[in-house]
């Protein structure tokens, strides 16, 4: 019981463990989209 | 502080696009000189014919130099006067050829109005007491429609004009 105790406070602080794949791809995804779109428009301001 | 792998590549990538985009809007502003269309000069709204540029026989189309034009518009709700042709006939229409240099001075003798010249860079506010100006290089040919493009009242969507653009 202790020792079980013990485990999740110790997985608790560890975020190595935490799986953030969907996070970072969503994050990212979002970033690339956001500065395609920047570039998109820059690219229709230089060309009028 | 320990932070996931993950999270700093994407702090990275935040920082990095911010930083990115303070250099764009300082090369923008410091070297190219970009800034709001209506500079510090003001002028009376009442009395816009008080000025060099807005005296009825100034305005519309005038070649300063080769290739290079000024283009006087004086909005009102809800037209653009840009001057009259020989016959007294309201101009509609202005033509430049391809390639030049244009200036648009324009200002407002009552409320605000918006002017773009769709399919190219300008657009401005044009607002009372100040004069809107933008210049631009006219790199394509075409017909462009000139709209007001902030709602200034009941006849809003019949302000409007023509810029032409010939290959010459
Ligand atoms: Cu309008």
């Amino acid at each position: 019981m202790a020792k079980d105790k013990l485990r999740h406070q110790t997985t608790k602080n560890d975020d190595t463990s935490i799986d953030l794949k969907g996070t970072f791809i969503s994050v990212m995804l979002l970033g690339i989209f956001i500065l395609v779109l920047w570039f998109g428009i820059y690219a229709l301001f230089l060309s009028r | 502080m320990h932070l996931h792998k993950y999270e700093k590549i994407w702090l990275v990538f935040g920082l990095g696009s911010l930083a990115l985009f303070l250099l764009i809007i300082g090369f923008a502003a410091f070297w190219k000189g970009t800034h709001p269309q209506s500079h510090i000069e003001t002028i009376d709204p009442q009395n816009v014919e008080a000025h060099e540029s807005f005296k009825p026989e100034n305005l519309g189309l005038r070649e300063v130099a080769d290739g290079k034009y000024i283009v006087n518009i004086v909005a009102s709700a809800f037209n653009y006067d840009i001057g009259s042709d020989d016959a007294g006939k309201p101009v509609k229409t202005i033509r430049v050829p391809k390639g030049s240099t244009v200036l648009f001075q324009v200002t407002t003798k009552d409320v605000v109005h918006g002017f773009q010249v769709a399919g190219t860079n300008v657009n401005m506010m044009v607002e009372p007491g100040h004069i809107s100006r933008l210049e631009t290089v006219m790199k394509n040919a075409g017909e462009f429609t000139v709209v007001c493009n902030e709602y200034c009242g009941i006849g809003h969507h019949q302000m409007f004009a023509t810029v032409e653009v010939y290959d010459e």
